[in-house]
């Protein structure tokens, strides 16, 4: 009898407070860590040319939608440039991807965006915004880590305290200096094949905007 | 006998009279109230008795700028209906300008009506309002119950300008309760 009990509040406990520690979905309506990550086809990039996600051998991707008119991209800039810049001697790719379509969001606007600050990642747009909506993302800056299987691992902030660019062009980190880098730590674990201790946050940042 | 009171004092008056007047829902002077969380939980149970609209917006938000005059126009529409049209702007208050810009946006905006600024920490305001983006509407029924969280958290259900005549409508034609 006590081990029926115990049995049972087990099972509770696994179903309960198992399914989002192992499946995320707390923030992201669409998709949950652990789930395939959903692919793209020949989207256009800022250097001209157009990027499938099956372009991309490297073990770790790092998708991340940003939106050229957002202050928080902007605040993150320098940051995601130094990730980028950071892993480039090892096997991880970052993906940049825009979805608005406003005027100032789209490819002229990102080529632009993209030689003034000195990108060092592809920029791809997609004008049917169905990648954004396959992923769930609503904020940007939204980053998703892809492990070698492909699996989503993490969704969520760059840091515990996202950046964002003030009025006067200076950057605010919104809770001081970041102490905890998830997506860092998410790739250092993915590369290392070893489980990544933070799988989801709330993305903080513009909304994007979907046509009805 | 104005000449009693040291001229700070009465300087503190008038800046005081018109603070309160930019808090009644028809006159033209706008205003922007600072609050804490705390204070904003007690601003919202001192109007319940009204169907209260509560715009979440900042600066930065484009389709939050983009929605606004409809909110105004929901204000004129409603406002004599038992209807308190708020909004709370979430600007990061590290941010001068940005607040001094808020301001100036709500003047623009001809917004008459209640216009709070929520002075704290920008993360820490998303997570006390439960909002993990903006814009967002709140919108709380005669006896104080929060009945819609209209937000753009699912890329596949944004809520639209009609979502939000659509609840106020429905709330509005409710039987008034005690």
């Amino acid at each position: 009898m006590t081990f029926r009990i115990f049995e049972r509040t087990l099972a509770f406990l696994v179903l309960v407070a198992g399914i989002p520690l192992l499946f995320g979905g707390r923030y992201n309506k669409v998709v949950q860590i652990g789930m395939a990550a959903p692919s793209f086809e020949n989207l256009p990039a800022t250097d001209g040319r157009s990027y499938s996600m099956s372009n991309f051998k490297e073990d770790v991707l790092v998708v991340v939608f940003l939106a050229n008119h957002c202050p928080w991209v902007r605040g993150n800039d320098p940051d995601l440039i130094k990730l980028a810049n950071d892993y480039k001697s090892k096997s991880v790719r970052v993906i940049a991807i825009g979805v608005n379509l406003r005027q100032d969001d789209i490819l002229p606007a990102m080529k632009e965006r993209a030689t003034k600050s000195g990108y060092n990642f592809i920029y791809l747009h997609d004008a049917t915004q169905q990648i954004g909506r396959r992923y769930g993302a609503t904020h940007t800056p939204e980053y998703f880590v892809l492990n070698k299987e492909r699996k989503i691992v993490y969704t969520g902030l760059l840091t515990n305290s996202p950046a964002v660019a003030e009025y006067n062009g200076s950057v605010h980190y919104t809770r001081g200096a970041p102490k905890q880098f998830y997506v860092r730590d998410a790739i250092d674990a993915s590369l290392a094949g070893k489980p990544v201790p933070a799988a989801e946050t709330s993305a903080q940042g513009c909304t994007v905007e979907y046509e009805h | 006998m104005g000449g009693a009171y040291p001229r700070a004092r009465l300087a503190g008056f008038f800046a005081l009279l018109l603070h309160s007047c930019s808090f009644k829902p028809q006159t033209l002077v706008v205003g922007l109230q600072p609050v804490h969380f705390d204070q904003w939980k007690r601003e919202l149970a001192s109007l319940k008795g009204n169907v209260v609209v509560v715009d979440v917006w900042a600066t930065w938000c484009i389709p939050c700028r983009e929605r606004f005059p409809h909110i105004v126009d929901l204000n004129h529409r409603y406002q004599n209906r038992g209807v308190i049209v708020v909004s709370m702007c979430v600007d990061d208050r590290e941010d001068k300008r940005a607040v001094e810009a808020a301001r100036q946006f709500l003047l623009d905006q001809h917004a008459a009506f209640r216009n709070y600024f929520m002075d704290e920490n920008i993360l820490d305001v998303f997570e006390k309002m439960g909002v993990q983006g903006i814009p967002a509407v709140f919108i709380y029924d005669r006896v104080g119950r929060q009945r819609y969280f209209l937000n753009a958290d699912d890329p596949n259900h944004q809520f639209t300008t009609k979502d939000v005549d659509d609840a106020v409508a429905a709330l509005v034609s409710e039987p008034a309760k005690m």
